[in-house]
């Protein structure tokens, strides 16, 4: 029987020739059915003339955006309208993000609170804004808002924060002329406290005596503040929400939409549900042994809080919280369902009068972007933790 | 010296008891004792205020005047009898896991059947004019009763009550389920005058049946393409791992409503044309690759958490590499993240929600559409919301449960 | 590869005591990445030798009995067991695997699995044996190295010495020629190093090949019938328990020896 042979080896018995033809045989049936799928678009967009190309970008975008942190007119163009709806949507996130985590880190931490009522509370918190779909619960809230009163009789706190159907009026800052001249003193400021503090632990560790760097650090820094200040009077002024006109419109401050309070609301109870989950693991994986060995070297419950559990809790804490944070990002999308103009939905408009694939393409290309920047948050901070040998 | 022992002697009274649970858990220290002092009454006023909405101010008409949309929504009256004959095929299912497991599984099964008896039993005329369900509708669905008690009888004996009976049975219905609701086209053409299974369009299906089509069919499928994507990403075949690691990202990457859009849009055009795949059939496979990309990343983390030296092990037997991962890796790695895995099927669950967005009416856009379509509703958003957020909240609670049984189970032996 | 010798009979390396050679390497290289792990190793070991190999860690010992059954590729050299060239023919590689069992340091049996399922696996699957056979021979086994009663619970379930003795009954299950072990008794309690000892010195003396990494020198001295020692990928010193013991040919054996007969 004659055969074929690699190095006197039958091929079909040969580990590197079956390895290379695995390669090649996979390679090629991946490669094939993309290329089907594309060619069926290409020639679907051919034969049925679907409008495609990228020149709509430059083209007057001629729809409103109802609300927008960027400045944005009808006579925008198709990109910077992607720009501002991209904007909508990290700032979403990003405020989200932020109260979620804060709520989560405190309902976490009740759930193995020792008093009953708050660890139970907790976890009654968790297990149903964790089981019910988000999108239940923006349909929930957003009616739940739509039913206060109207602006003339919403309710107003200290003459500062307005709630109505109409939105949520907040007091919020306002940048003076002197901004720039008050940035320069920051810089002065931090990089004066940086040096004394250098300077203070140095001496600390020649002398061997407590020369608090810490405290000199701000002292300085505020020294310097204060000598800002004198000269430039405040760089930031509170401007605060206030009724005009005859129907009592507010102006001032910073104004939420009901539709953006409802989803800041939804996505932030539902996310920091999730994120309490997390902490609470994360703490409870911190074994016993930690905590005794601490308190056993004479720190109290706070230090050992502090120094010991709580660091190492970050370590099995943080990569799930990345992953909560996307989650979050890309939960705002249901933006779509109450109207306020996130990304999707904004995108979604367009493609009633611009090529649906160039768009689908762009924001999945943001959405990815994204992604990956939350990413490469997680793997510095794993990269971090290894280096001190995690 | 004494020789005699101390004999056990009774804890302080403050020790045990309600009083010394009271001590430990409200007034263990005082930060404890302030929070109990303020917080008892807060407790207390939140549950009574919430319950005298529930049972005085709420109006539950826009529930309890619609049972049949809620559970099948508006597929056709005269042909209810199929998803309901489909019910009864699942309560085999649930008996026989009763039958066999106990413990877990009967519990979720006798939930399970109480729900069925209060569907079936509720008097609907009594509380509106005009809504009733027809006897034989109630028949159906009380039905599900001695269907569970025998299914849980032969899930006892040794001859049935086996998992592989158990798998079989659930892809029987499966396929029967869904080919009852499908119908059978051209069964009037070739039989006249029989109209029982003339085909429904998928359009048409609806309520809560079609979010558990939804996640069942996506948690059946995105289970075995999730195991494959991990594999290919941990695999030596450069290609592959390629393609595996872009598939994956990119749906982890992009919101599912996003995708939900592109499969509308894009999906068609990327198929050949008159390619029989219906917008129904799309949404279900973008929720079940969404699903899959996560899945894939559960499970690969499971493998990566194995010990290298369990596949040395097994290559030293001489097991070749396939059966390696199937027999070795994989049951391990899996049953290792059994927890993220039923977060996944939950998630899953939750997600089916958002078909809405392609004009599917599932339970909660059924909903919707009756308070946007009644004026006497108008006002009643809360109540189904809050109705909808119990049907999910109910379904996924059992699912956690069942997980952290099963865990528990396969916990024994473990090292 | 170079070296096509498919003479497996030659025996033109290391020490042997003139019976048939079962394994044979002959001038055996292995990198891991630019690292040299495996100088030039040769020797050979006779059917039914006992050959423990010593040496300090990092030295290549682990490393070359991993490429007897090629859980290590190796990059030059020959490796020959029991007539089968280590190619990159998979009819050889499987072949060797089923002659060749191996017990780790780590016992690696498989946490989901039951003892007996533990052992009937690979005869089943691999040589097809009806699972009523395969249960036979796992419970003479279990027997064997003394722990019957143990058949039906999980490894987690068993102490160490238990689950290295199952892991043992494992690999004699698929009827080897020769058994690999790779530092049996490092993972063990010092009680239950003895009882795993005991079971390795019965298999010694049923004619089994053994080639042994450990530092159990008093296993060595009684049972093995040549000591191998490795330093930095070389085979250093290779003689009879009783020379290397009272005269190793190295000054480099002597440290070492009075450096883990220290403590």
């Amino acid at each position: 029987m004659t055969s074929l042979t690699y190095q006197g080896i039958p091929v079909w018995r040969h580990a590197r020739i079956l390895g290379w033809t695995a390669q090649i045989v996979s390679a090629i049936i991946v490669i094939a059915a993309v290329a089907f799928f594309i060619y069926n678009l290409a020639s679907a967009v051919e034969e049925r003339d679907i409008p495609r190309g990228w020149s709509f970008l430059s083209r007057e975008y001629s729809t409103p955006i109802s609300e927008s942190l960027l400045p944005y007119e009808e006579s925008d163009t198709f990109a910077y309208a992607f720009l501002v709806a991209a904007t909508n949507t990290l700032t979403l996130s990003l405020v989200g993000v932020a109260f979620a985590t804060v709520l989560g880190i405190v309902i976490g931490s009740a759930q193995l609170a020792g008093n009953w009522i708050l660890s139970r509370a907790a976890k009654v918190y968790v297990e149903f804004f964790r089981n019910v779909p988000l999108i239940v619960q923006l349909f929930f809230w957003y009616i739940v808002l739509l039913g206060l009163p109207q602006v003339r009789e919403g309710y107003v706190w200290f003459d500062a924060i307005y709630m109505n159907n109409s939105g949520l009026s907040l007091p919020w800052l306002k940048a003076q002329d002197t901004v720039l001249a008050w940035g320069i003193y920051a810089a002065v400021a931090v990089a004066a406290a940086l040096a004394v503090q250098q300077v203070a632990i140095r001496r600390e560790l020649r002398t061997g005596r407590p020369s608090y760097p810490l405290v000199w650090a701000s002292v300085t820094a505020v020294l310097i503040g204060a000598v800002a200040w004198v000269s430039l009077g405040a760089p930031l002024v509170i401007d605060l929400p206030r009724p005009v006109g005859r129907f009592g419109h507010l102006q001032g401050g910073i104004g939420l939409s009901i539709e953006l309070a409802a989803l800041l609301v939804g996505l932030i109870i539902y996310t920091s549900a999730f994120i309490a989950e997390i902490v609470r693991a994360g703490l409870q994986s911190v074994s016993r042994g930690q905590g005794e060995a601490s308190r056993s070297l004479g720190l109290n419950a706070m230090e050992t809080l502090r120094y010991v559990t709580f660091p190492q809790a970050l370590r099995v804490i943080i990569p799930p919280l990345i992953s909560q944070y996307l989650n979050l990002t890309k939960n705002s999308s249901l933006a779509i369902a109450i109207g306020y103009a996130d990304l999707t939905s904004v995108a979604k408009t367009m493609t009633q009068t611009a090529p649906a694939i160039s768009i689908f393409l762009i924001i999945m290309a943001i959405y990815l972007l994204f992604s990956l920047g939350y990413s490469l948050i997680g793997n510095l901070y794993n990269r971090h933790i290894q280096f001190r040998g995690g | 010296m004494a020789t005699e022992h101390t004999a056990p002697m009774q804890p302080p009274r403050t020790e045990t008891g309600w009083i010394g649970w009271a001590r430990f858990n409200l007034f263990g220290s005082v930060p404890s004792t302030i929070v109990t002092v303020v917080s008892a009454p807060l407790a207390l006023w939140a549950c009574w205020a919430g319950l005298s909405w529930v049972f005085t101010t709420a109006d539950w008409t826009l529930v309890t005047s619609r049972p049949q949309q809620y559970v099948i929504g508006i597929y056709p009256t005269e042909h209810a009898w199929r998803p309901l004959v489909g019910w009864l095929m699942v309560s085999v299912l649930f008996g026989l896991a009763a039958g066999m497991w106990k413990g877990a599984a009967l519990r979720i099964a006798i939930g399970y059947g109480a729900i069925a008896l209060v569907v079936g039993l509720l008097p609907y005329g009594a509380l509106h004019e005009g809504v009733n369900m027809p006897l034989d509708i109630r028949l159906l669905v009380l039905g599900n009763l001695p269907v569970l008690a025998v299914a849980y009888w032969l899930g006892t004996t040794e001859a049935v009550g086996r998992p592989r009976w158990l798998i079989v049975g659930g892809l029987v219905t499966y396929v029967l389920f869904l080919s009852l609701l499908v119908g059978l086209p051209g069964v009037t053409a070739v039989l006249p005058g029989v109209t029982a299974m003339e085909p429904v369009s998928p359009r048409v299906w609806g309520g809560l049946m079609l979010n558990l089509i939804l996640s069942v069919s996506g948690i059946v499928l995105s289970f075995p393409i999730g195991v494959a994507l991990a594999l290919g990403r941990r695999s030596n075949l450069p290609v592959v791992k390629l393609m595996c690691v872009v598939f994956i990202e990119v749906f982890r990457g992009v919101p599912l409503i996003t995708l939900l859009f592109v499969s509308q849009v894009l999906v068609p055009l990327a198929l050949p044309e008159n390619f029989p795949v219906n917008s129904v059939t799309r949404a279900a496979i973008v929720i079940t690759l969404f699903s899959a990309a996560y899945m894939a990343e559960n499970i690969r983390g499971g493998l990566q958490g194995l010990p290298p030296g369990q596949a040395e092990a097994a290559r030293a037997l001489g097991l070749p590499g396939w059966r390696v991962t199937v027999w070795i890796l994989l049951p391990q790695a899996v049953r290792n993240v059994i927890p993220a895995i039923v977060g996944q099927f939950i998630g899953l669950f939750k997600d089916t929600s958002l078909v809405y967005i392609i004009g599917m009416l599932d339970i909660l856009e059924i909903g919707r559409a009756v308070v946007q379509g009644n004026v006497e509703f108008a006002d009643n958003g809360r109540e189904l919301y809050l109705f909808v957020a119990v049907i999910f909240w109910l379904i996924t609670y059992t699912m956690s449960y069942a997980s952290r049984s099963l865990e528990r189970h396969l916990g024994v032996g473990q090292r | 590869m170079e070296n096509q010798s498919s003479d497996a009979t030659a025996t033109d390396g290391g020490q042997s005591n003139g019976a048939e050679d079962i394994i044979i390497c002959r001038d055996v290289h292995k990198w891991f990445g630019s690292f040299h792990a495996l100088r030039g190793v040769t020797t050979s070991v006779a059917r039914g030798e006992v050959v423990v190999v010593i040496g300090p860690s990092g030295s290549g010992k682990s490393t070359f009995i991993r490429t007897i059954n090629r859980l290590e590729k190796h990059q030059r050299g020959d490796i020959i067991v029991d007539g089968f060239e280590m190619t990159d023919d998979i009819r050889n590689i499987d072949a060797i695997r089923r002659e060749v069992g191996m017990v780790f340091q780590q016992f690696n049996l498989f946490p989901h699995l039951s003892v007996m399922r533990n052992i009937t696996l690979a005869p089943t699957k691999v040589r097809r044996l009806p699972m009523s056979e395969a249960e036979d021979i796992a419970m003479e086994l279990l027997e064997r190295v003394g722990i019957p009663e143990q058949a039906n619970k999980y490894p987690g379930e068993l102490s160490g010495g238990q689950q290295q003795r199952v892991a043992i009954a494992r690999a004699l299950a698929m009827q080897p020629k020769i058994m690999l072990f790779d530092e049996p008794t490092s993972a063990l309690d010092p009680e239950m190093i003895k009882e795993v000892l005991e079971v390795m010195q019965e298999l010694a003396a049923s004619q089994m090949t053994i080639v042994a990494v450990t530092h159990e020198l008093g296993f060595a001295r009684e049972v093995a019938d040549r000591i191998v020692m490795f330093d930095e990928g070389s085979i250093v010193e290779d003689q009879p328990p009783h020379d290397f013991f009272n005269n190793p040919r190295h000054e480099r054996v002597r440290r070492f020896l009075s450096q883990i007969l220290r403590h």
